[in-house]
């Protein structure tokens, strides 16, 4: 049992799409399917030239937060969205009805329809594929050249990710709606 | 006819082939042509969904709920709102209402049935859906309470209106009752799938659960005086015209609260400026359908009402008529005007290009389905006049 987590240190992110490829290629994910399990939020750069706001031009990659109070759990009416023992959120292929309710809850815009399966898909943390095999990271982790995420379990004390959080500052995404991600951007 | 203790009382005379007898009048010739082209355009939306599935639809995964969604809801509005007029007479003991109980009751079966036809169509997977809503039931999910209660609500119907053709007026109040209940649990639950969207300001609050109420009831009067309309050809005998006009006072009181409800709502949405629901409410302000919407549901029916104090009934059946136009309007607002501001802006550090409006508009297929949902609607009704006496009986 473990609670896994990730923090992304997303100001050393290069917008590379690394990872979007390499969580493609683990997952089985459609080329093409944009911004469908992870994506890179871009920012263009504010103001005109020659007053340009070069903080403005930062990448911001993000994917389904995890939550601990999913909303898009609460509103299946199949309980296909369930956490698992590991505290994921993940689809029931068989009893997702594709309602789209789940899409339309969702604070963080992270569900997609699956189009081979058509029921609706989302991160999984590489639960069903490098996690099986026995494997630490996830895809999208591994591939990182700049290393902006850190994957691991929220609950182990001694763990990378809790460490980190430890000692570095952070915030997450839309707190106040109660979801309690589980993923932490690093300031 | 009699099915063991079931006793189902059909029209004197009626047979299959009487469903294809009827008066060669020109309005209804151009209603049974209107009504065979609805159908016609079903048969044709749903072979286009069979062979292109979801994709035969403009649905995104910004905007995943579309026009059938709001067919739907037209639909189930317009059923509770037939039970509560329905109500009004067997449940409630108003006799002046009492005439039209059974027309009602039967309008509300008859229209849930086509919502249930079109929603068949949106969701993806109905079986699925008919098995684990039973095996897993999401007890936290507005969706599943309101569809658990709308099938109740359905069963409870069917059997009032099985009371109310063999008078059978206690047992009628009964199940009358306690389907109005469950109905309107089943409504509001419908107007908390959108009140529950916490991420999504502009629908989240407690507004459309009781909203939802309110317009059901304006929905069911607006469809007394078209039914009535018809069943009378616009001559309404004096016992109707008192009914009728009662219920156009009450419309006019329902419709005033509804306009009071609308500007509180859009005033709250835009005061102080509030980010992704203050600039929404602004830019429903501004859309022609939103306007169509006020015009033709609110405006012009309550000032039908305030000219008349309901004493043209047949003035009233035509502004009924454009009211369920308006109503109409009033479910896709609600559906599209939700959907209206993309997710990802909303969070509270994302670096996107410059914040744009979610478009949609709705694919053949969707008009197609929807339009038939209506052709439905009209031909089970008609099947129903045809097979039942819908009318109050002598001496009730």
């Amino acid at each position: 049992m473990a609670r896994y987590g990730m923090v992304l240190d997303y100001k050393n992110c290069i917008n590379c799409k690394a990872c979007e490829v390499a969580c493609k290629e683990e997952n089985g994910i459609l080329m093409g399917a944009d911004k469908h399990r992870i994506w890179v939020g871009t920012g263009e750069i504010e103001g005109q030239y020659p007053l340009l706001d070069l903080t403005s031009n930062v990448f911001q990659p993000s994917q389904c937060q995890h939550c601990d109070d999913a909303p898009c759990e609460d509103v299946c009416p199949t309980q296909a969205t369930f956490t698992d023992e590991n505290g994921v959120v993940r689809v029931d292929v068989e009893k997702c009805i594709l309602c789209t309710y789940c899409m339309n809850a969702c604070p963080y815009d992270a569900r997609y329809i699956e189009e081979r399966t058509m029921t609706v898909d989302k991160c999984t943390f590489c639960t069903d594929t490098r996690l099986a095999r026995g494997e630490t990271t996830t895809a999208c982790q591994n591939t990182c050249p700049t290393k902006v995420r850190i994957f691991g379990d929220l609950d182990d004390p001694n763990s990378e990710i809790s460490e980190v959080l430890r000692v570095r500052e952070h915030f997450s995404l839309k707190s106040h709606l109660g979801t309690n991600p589980k993923l932490f951007y690093l300031t | 006819m009699k099915i063991g203790f079931i006793n189902i009382p059909f029209k004197e005379g009626f047979t299959i082939k009487s469903l294809f007898s009827f008066e060669k009048t020109p309005t209804n010739l151009l209603v049974a042509v209107f009504t065979l082209a609805l159908l016609a355009s079903f048969v044709v939306g749903v072979a286009m969904f069979l062979t292109h599935g979801h994709h035969a639809y403009n649905v995104t995964r910004e905007h995943p709920w579309g026009l059938l969604l709001a067919v739907y809801i037209f639909f189930v509005v317009s059923s509770t709102g037939l039970c509560i007029i329905g109500s009004l007479g067997d449940v409630f003991g108003f006799k002046d209402y009492m005439m039209i109980s059974k027309r009602a009751i039967f309008g509300s079966i008859v229209t849930i049935l086509a919502g249930f036809a079109v929603i068949l169509f949106e969701i993806g997977h109905p079986v699925t859906m008919l098995i684990y809503n039973v095996l897993s039931p999401g007890l936290t999910s507005a969706i599943w309470w309101m569809g658990t209660l709308y099938g109740l609500y359905l069963t409870f119907m069917i059997i009032e209106f099985y009371f109310l053709l063999n008078n059978d007026m206690k047992k009628a109040k009964i199940f009358g009752l306690t389907g109005l209940l469950v109905g309107l649990a089943a409504h509001s639950n419908l107007g908390s799938v959108f009140g529950f969207l916490n991420a999504r300001p502009i629908s989240n609050g407690v507004y459309y659960p009781t909203y939802f109420i309110l317009t059901a009831f304006i929905t069911g009067v607006f469809l007394a005086f078209i039914v009535m309309g018809f069943r009378y050809k616009l001559n309404f005998p004096a016992k109707a015209k008192v009914m009728l006009e009662g219920l156009a006072k009450i419309q006019g009181l329902l419709i005033s609260i509804l306009i009071f409800f609308v500007t509180w709502k859009m005033l709250t949405d835009i005061y102080g400026g509030m980010p992704n629901r203050s600039e929404v409410a602004v830019h429903i302000l501004g859309s022609w359908t939103f306007q169509a919407e006020v015009l033709l549901a609110m405006v012009l029916p309550l000032l039908v009402v305030l000219t008349t104090m309901g004493r043209k009934p047949v003035l009233m059946f035509w502004a009924s008529m454009i009211g369920m136009v308006g109503i109409f309007f009033m479910r896709y607002n609600l559906v599209h005007d939700t959907q209206l501001k993309p997710l990802q802006m909303l969070k509270i550090k994302e670096y996107q290009l410059a914040p744009e409006w979610i478009h949609y508009f709705p694919s053949p297929a969707e008009m197609l389905i929807s339009a038939g949902g209506l052709g439905l609607c009209i031909a089970m009704y008609y099947v129903g006049t045809k097979m039942f006496n819908l009318d109050e009986e002598e001496g009730h």
